[in-house]
């Protein structure tokens, strides 16, 4: 049986302003149910406006974006936690915006934080926790939004390298328990190859789809292994290639 | 060797199979990992008592006071200069006794605290919602934003001749001249806390599917607090000095006694140690003001959110 695609991108578009430069160039993306997809391309490819038009946040001038789900939820680099709410305050507004009934949203963001192993950080303010702890503390509330798709846009990209590869551990956990869709944008070749099911390479100026791989899930691989790094070598070589064409 | 130690140094953690098992064990190497790391990371904080707080924050300013009232005393005995010129402190509190026995102070301080507090309620009655509408809507900021930039700077005295043409010596006057004071500082500071809103948090919002009205409830004003806080605590202090000037021109009438009028009354009377002591009065009203409202809430609001500017040390 073949699932639906949870995200389908047609001919996408996008330009800022009618003579603004194109951005974005026929981007053609299917995403199955449950898929975990890495977009990777240097800065300014567009790859964070191609996540922003897939949450919503904003309109693609040409083609069509579709969620099966109707809507996604997003992780930003900045945990942009509400500074004023503790941890937990922070996830039950998520759950309160979504319409969970009072009486309920305690325990559920007590379990959501749990799942991020920080259940005991829920009586904590967001400038009490380090920037790992932020970050899960943004996982938690974006999970509790409860929508099968989840966006990422280099959610790990501040975060020094020891917290990031341990959060990479965390984020394949959750994956795997929730079973959510997630499209990861990142910059980071490595991350893209330790995370992905399938890595999409974008193209600059205009941001276009270069090439894709899909790797076979053999369950959690690291960030050093010689797989990971055989990917990341041959990803890295044809994203300088694009690179090298915007020289002058 | 079980297949879920990927997250131990082994050699069998770099095959494919290794740690096909999310659960379990692994996981708990996994949360284990997590917490100790979590716990390097968080430096416990380290609050002082309040009791040395206390010592440090009040014992500066009351030696310093002690020590400019020890000189004065010294300047007037050692240079013995003409009392109804520069009275010495002991003339001052001598005045200061006089006029809390025949009632004129605690008369002058009452009406005047409660006229700048009522005045500064209305200020905020009517400052929040405009402050609110200006950070809002673009095009009324566009036209009467430089206006109450304007007024802010507009000393509000300016308005006593005004107001005593238009009220009369009335409680309306003064009211008036504050309110002329205090709302452009309230508003102003309740738009620059909006401008100053991240927009990462509205972004945040909007993404968790926040409403226009929830957006503006659960997440702006929220964030927008500390703004707010400040635009309130400058809002006072206009308040408050426009109260004096507007007391210390308009007098009679309906007007009441209050500290302005006091002030007035003992020039009227050449007494300067009770001007003096008047003034001492009014600055003593702002300190505890200050000391006693916006202190705390001030010290609560920005510790909750990390911003304690004693934070660092």
């Amino acid at each position: 049986m073949h699932p639906l695609p949870a995200i389908q991108v047609q001919g996408l578009g996008k330009r800022f302003g009618p003579a603004g430069p194109v951005v974005l160039d026929d981007i053609n993306l299917t995403v199955a149910a449950g898929e975990f997809v890495c977009l990777l391309g240097a800065s300014g490819c567009g790859k964070s406006t191609l996540l922003n038009i897939i949450a919503g946040l904003e309109h693609p001038s040409t083609g069509t974006v579709t969620v099966a789900s109707g809507n996604a939820a997003v992780m930003f680099q900045e945990s942009a936690l509400f500074p004023w709410l503790t941890a937990g305050r922070n996830v039950e507004l998520a759950l309160k915006l979504r319409g969970v009934p009072r009486s309920a949203r305690r325990a559920q963001a007590l379990e959501l934080l749990d799942l991020v192993n920080l259940a005991d950080a829920a009586h904590k303010r967001p400038h009490e926790l380090s920037g790992g702890m932020r970050q899960r503390v943004a996982l938690a509330r974006a999970l509790a939004q409860d929508r099968k798709v989840l966006l990422m846009d280099e959610p790990f990209a501040a975060l020094d390298a020891i917290t990031r590869d341990l959060l990479h551990d965390e984020l394949e956990r959750v994956w795997r328990q929730t079973g959510r869709t997630i499209i990861f944008v990142t910059h980071n070749v490595r991350e893209a190859a330790r995370l992905g099911q399938r890595v999409v390479l974008m193209s600059s100026r205009p941001g276009r789809i270069a090439n894709e791989w899909r790797i076979d899930d053999t369950g959690p691989r690291r960030i050093e292994s010689p797989e990971v790094s055989r990917l990341a070598i041959e990803i890295t070589d044809q994203l300088r290639e694009e690179i090298r064409r915007n020289a002058a | 060797m079980p297949h879920d130690t990927r997250l131990l140094n082994s050699p069998t953690a770099n095959s494919p199979a290794a740690g096909a098992g999310h659960d379990g064990p692994g996981h708990d190497e996994l949360r284990r990992l997590e917490s100790g790391l979590d716990a390097l990371q968080t430096v416990p904080l380290t609050e002082k008592g309040p009791w040395r707080r206390a010592l440090g924050g009040v014992l500066p300013p009351v030696l310093l006071l002690a020590a400019l009232v020890v000189a004065w005393q010294f300047y007037t005995v050692i240079a013995q200069p003409r009392p109804d010129l520069a009275p010495g402190p002991v003339d001052v509190a001598a005045s200061l006794i006089e006029l809390w026995n025949d009632g004129r102070l605690q008369q002058a301080v009452l009406t005047s605290l409660g006229r700048g507090g009522a005045g500064f309620l209305i200020a905020v009655a009517i400052g929040t919602p405009l402050g609110l509408l200006l950070a809002e809507w673009r095009l009324l900021r566009r036209a009467l934003g430089p206006l109450l930039s304007g007024l802010q700077v507009l000393p509000s005295v300016a308005w006593v001749p005004a107001a005593i043409i238009w009220f009369g010596f009335t409680d309306a006057t003064v009211f008036f001249v504050v309110l002329m004071g205090a709302v452009p500082s309230i508003a102003n500071g309740l738009v620059s806390g909006i401008d100053q809103v991240p927009p990462q948090l509205r972004k945040v919002g909007t993404v968790l599917g926040a409403s226009r009205s929830q957006l503006a409830t659960l997440v702006v004003l929220p964030a927008a607090l500390p703004g707010y806080l400040s635009g309130l605590k400058q809002g006072w202090a206009f308040a408050w000095r426009s109260l004096m000037a507007a007391e210390i021109i308009a007098m009679g009438g309906s007007i009441g006694f209050g500290l302005g009028s006091m002030l007035q009354q003992s020039r009227d009377l050449a007494d300067l140690s009770a001007v003096l002591a008047t003034i001492l009065v009014i600055l003593a009203v702002g300190i505890l003001v200050e000391l006693s409202a916006f202190a705390p809430l001030e010290r609560r609001l920005l510790r909750r959110r990390g911003l304690s500017p004693g934070a660092h040390r």
